[in-house]
């Protein structure tokens, strides 16, 4: 009754055993009674009637990735920063590996900035924003598109900074719209690419200069950039650059990538074991020559950290239907930007194609409509994203309906979910 | 579906969540109603999508009957269970249609029932009657608690079984000269030896029907049992010749072994009345004194008497079930065994 995705969970093991009958990793011989998805076989777990549409909440992990988690588990399942045995060695290995591979990914060097891990987009913008100094800015601004990971705790870093908020409003095409001046002695925290409808900060590095020359720091939500927008990322010169692995194919692990300068500024508060080097009564002396550590209080996710190395090398030379990553994920994001909008009924809030396209059916009821497609299979996201302030506050729309694509989402699943909203919305109405 | 199957168990509990805070006026999780119904649909959804509105539209219909009769059955459960503690019968309209409590013969409630008023469309008297007796019943919760009295509730000319003894305790049955239960009662009295241990003595109830008396002959055997009692006659068989009536219609029978009970209730208005004044003269009666008894039945005097003992049964005894016996404190409402009369 409740739908037709519940299949057996199918092993990367598996997958190869499958893989190895067919004709090309993107493609196979098709048998009777298949649906033809030209799938990367990196997915080949997904079963070909499950459609996976909501990799703006997390992606879908290739089977490198996790291959890497699962053999840190199985073969070398220690701590790092903190042992001298084998295992433990080699975990700092991967681990130094991975924080090379984020900075190579962005352009950046090791001697100007850091790479920290932590739980995700939220924690790390949090773990910044709430030890801050005191006195070090004017304002803190952001905008009113902004996921609840930047919102929110920019309205509580206000409050515990006692300084003014400003939130500006995003162009269509996703300039923020903002003066210079008001950049004076600002922290600006903003998304690089939209939850909602994927639009990306065009005047990024416009941004970051005209609050550099002010004074102001600049720091990036880059969750839904990361993963087919990095190249907006490179060299910005922001102060630092938040995201979560598990929406960039690795797994569930949040990183922030921050200039030294900004690291060293924390009033840090948020402590614990990993971040130090020795322990008085009353005193502690942090751990020097480890910027990153300054943000790692506690042990790690080493399975992730480790996992998120091998999705930064997957993403280097994965080759979808023989195209680079940008150019499949653009591909089908006007495909299924092109197949919603002809659709009666059916409103979309993008004004262009993007890998995460929103919408909403007057008179329908999103959450029902995700439920619907649920039962053939589609899994899509209904609610507020997580943007309750824009979409509900703001624009006082109703629940909406997303789609979000991914590395894995082949011109079947489009198709297929086109047509299934289709059928279901002419015969709801 | 939750108490049932793991699968649905957390919708259980959500719903019990929801209407916990419901009934303490307090909002509840407004998504699970949405939730639920979506879940349910999604299958129509999939293969027909023309008719999920319709479909919803039906879950809603459906929804509401179950809460309508989820609220009635619950109501109507406490309801009963009232009645059976009050009454003995959990329809105190209609004693006989209620399998639990003690067997009887009711005594039916003209009030239009619910279902009946409605029908007329009288909504408002189909509420109000209904938590009139409800009211009625509840404000009747402490009498079965009370000391019950036979002596208290004593008819006009009451005449004992046997000869009154003062060291007795007083005991009096309601009962319906054709009411089968009533004829078994006597067995049973007799069985136990109960009119030994009890000076037994007895209040004529013929039960009225919608159209007429339930029993038809019943109103013209309690006429002679009170016009017996209110001219008594000496026949030196030291039982009152009324007892006397009522032992042969409980426990006679026929040339052809039918009991007479039944036979009283099955003859016309003449033929009854010719068999009881043939009784009359077995009993010992001359004609100048069955006649007499003929006339006094006829009487205003004995229709006062039926109408104050109709009074006393159903404002002061407040039963609605016959037989009913009060004795040793207690009020027992419809057929006590042998062992209960013990």
């Amino acid at each position: 009754m409740f739908g037709r995705h519940n299949s057996a969970p199918r092993t990367p093991e598996r997958a190869a055993s499958a893989r190895a009958s067919r004709t090309a990793p993107h493609g196979r011989a098709a048998r009777a009674g298949d649906i033809a998805t030209d799938r990367l076989a990196d997915f080949a777990y997904l079963a070909d009637t499950e459609i996976y549409l909501d990799a703006a909440c997390q992606s879908l992990r290739p089977a490198p990735v996790i291959r890497a988690v699962t053999d840190y588990y199985e073969t070398y399942n220690a701590c790092g920063g903190r042992v001298k045995y084998a295992w433990g060695k080699k975990v700092d290995e991967q681990v130094a590996a991975t924080r090379r591979a984020v900075l190579s990914l962005l352009g950046l060097s090791a001697r100007t900035h850091a790479v920290s891990f932590t739980l995700n987009t939220t924690y790390g913008i949090n773990l910044l924003l709430q030890q801050l100094p005191q006195g070090r800015y004017s304002r803190i601004i952001t905008s009113r598109i902004e996921h609840n990971s930047v919102f929110l705790p920019t309205i509580t870093a206000a409050r515990r900074l006692g300084i003014d908020r400003v939130v500006l409003d995003r162009a269509p095409d996703g300039a923020l719209e903002y003066s210079p001046t008001m950049l004076d002695g600002a922290l600006v925290v903003v998304s690089a690419a939209s939850n909602i409808d994927g639009r990306q900060l065009t005047n990024l590095t416009e941004l970051v200069a005209d609050a550099h020359q002010r004074g102001g720091t600049v720091i990036l939500d880059a969750a839904q950039a990361m993963a087919h927008g990095s190249a907006l990322l490179r060299a910005t010169g922001a102060d630092a650059i938040c995201f979560s692995a598990h929406k960039m194919y690795g797994a569930s692990l949040g990183v922030v990538v921050s200039t030294l300068d900004l690291l060293a500024s924390l009033d840090i508060s948020f402590i614990g074991g990993g971040m130090v080097s020795d322990v008085r009564e009353t005193s502690f002396d942090l751990v020097t020559g480890d910027p990153g550590s300054l943000l790692e209080p506690g042990l790690q996710a080493w399975g992730e950290i480790i996992a998120l190395g091998a999705a930064v090398s997957w993403m280097g030379t994965v080759r979808p239907g023989g195209q680079s990553p940008t150019a499949h994920v653009t591909q089908m994001s006007e495909r299924l930007f092109d197949g919603l909008a002809a659709i009666p009924g059916l409103t979309l809030v993008n004004t262009t194609a993007a890998p995460v396209i929103s919408m909403y059916a007057p008179g329908q009821d999103s959450h029902r409509l995700a439920v619907f497609l649920s039962q053939s299979g589609i899994m899509a996201r209904s609610g507020y994203f997580c943007a309750h302030h824009y979409l509900k506050d703001h624009l006082a729309l109703p629940p909406l309906l997303r789609l979000s694509l991914g590395l894995h989402t082949t011109e079947s699943d489009i198709d297929r979910t086109s047509a299934a909203l289709a059928r279901l919305l002419k015969g709801l109405s | 579906m939750g108490a049932v199957s793991a699968k649905y168990r957390r919708f259980a509990r959500i719903a019990w969540g929801c209407a916990v805070r419901r009934v303490t006026f307090r909002p509840c999780d407004t998504t699970f109603k949405q939730d639920l119904k979506d879940h349910l649909l999604a299958p129509i959804a999939v293969r027909t999508p023309r008719l999920v509105k319709p479909a919803s539209v039906g879950l809603e219909v459906v929804a509401w009957l179950v809460i309508l009769t989820t609220v009635w059955s619950g109501y109507t459960v406490v309801k009963s269970g009232l009645n059976l503690y009050v009454y003995g019968t959990c329809n105190k309209e209609n004693a006989e249609s209620c399998t639990l409590g003690a067997e009887a013969c009711a005594i039916p409630d003209q009030t239009p029932t619910f279902w009946g008023s409605i029908a007329e469309f009288d909504v408002i008297g189909a509420f109000g009657n209904e938590f009139s007796s409800l009211g009625e019943t509840i404000s009747q919760i402490p009498t079965r608690m009370q000391n019950w009295d036979a002596t208290e509730y004593l008819p006009a000319n009451e005449t004992y079984l046997t000869t009154f003894d003062e060291a007795k305790p007083t005991a009096l049955e309601v009962i319906d000269p054709g009411c089968q239960f009533c004829r078994q009662l006597f067995a049973n009295i007799e069985e136990a030896g109960f009119e030994n241990e009890y000076n037994l003595t007895y209040v004529p109830y013929p039960i009225e029907g919608e159209d007429g008396y339930k029993f038809p002959n019943s109103l013209l055997v309690t006429q002679y049992l009170e016009a017996l009692r209110v001219s008594p006659v000496d026949d030196g068989a030291g039982t009152p010749v009324d007892w006397q009536v009522l032992e042969r219609i409980f426990t006679g029978e026929t040339d052809n072994g039918v009991p007479f009970q039944s036979r009283i209730n099955g003859l016309d208005t003449d033929a009854a009345t010719a068999l009881l004044d043939g009784w009359l003269t077995e009993f010992g009666l001359d004609a100048d004194e069955v006649a007499t008894i003929k006339s006094v039945a006829a009487s205003d005097e004995v229709a006062d008497i039926i109408a104050s003992n109709k009074e006393l049964v159903e404002d002061e005894i407040h039963t609605v079930k016959v037989p009913t016996i009060i004795f040793d404190g207690r009020r027992h409402d419809g057929l006590v065994d042998v062992d209960g009369l013990k």
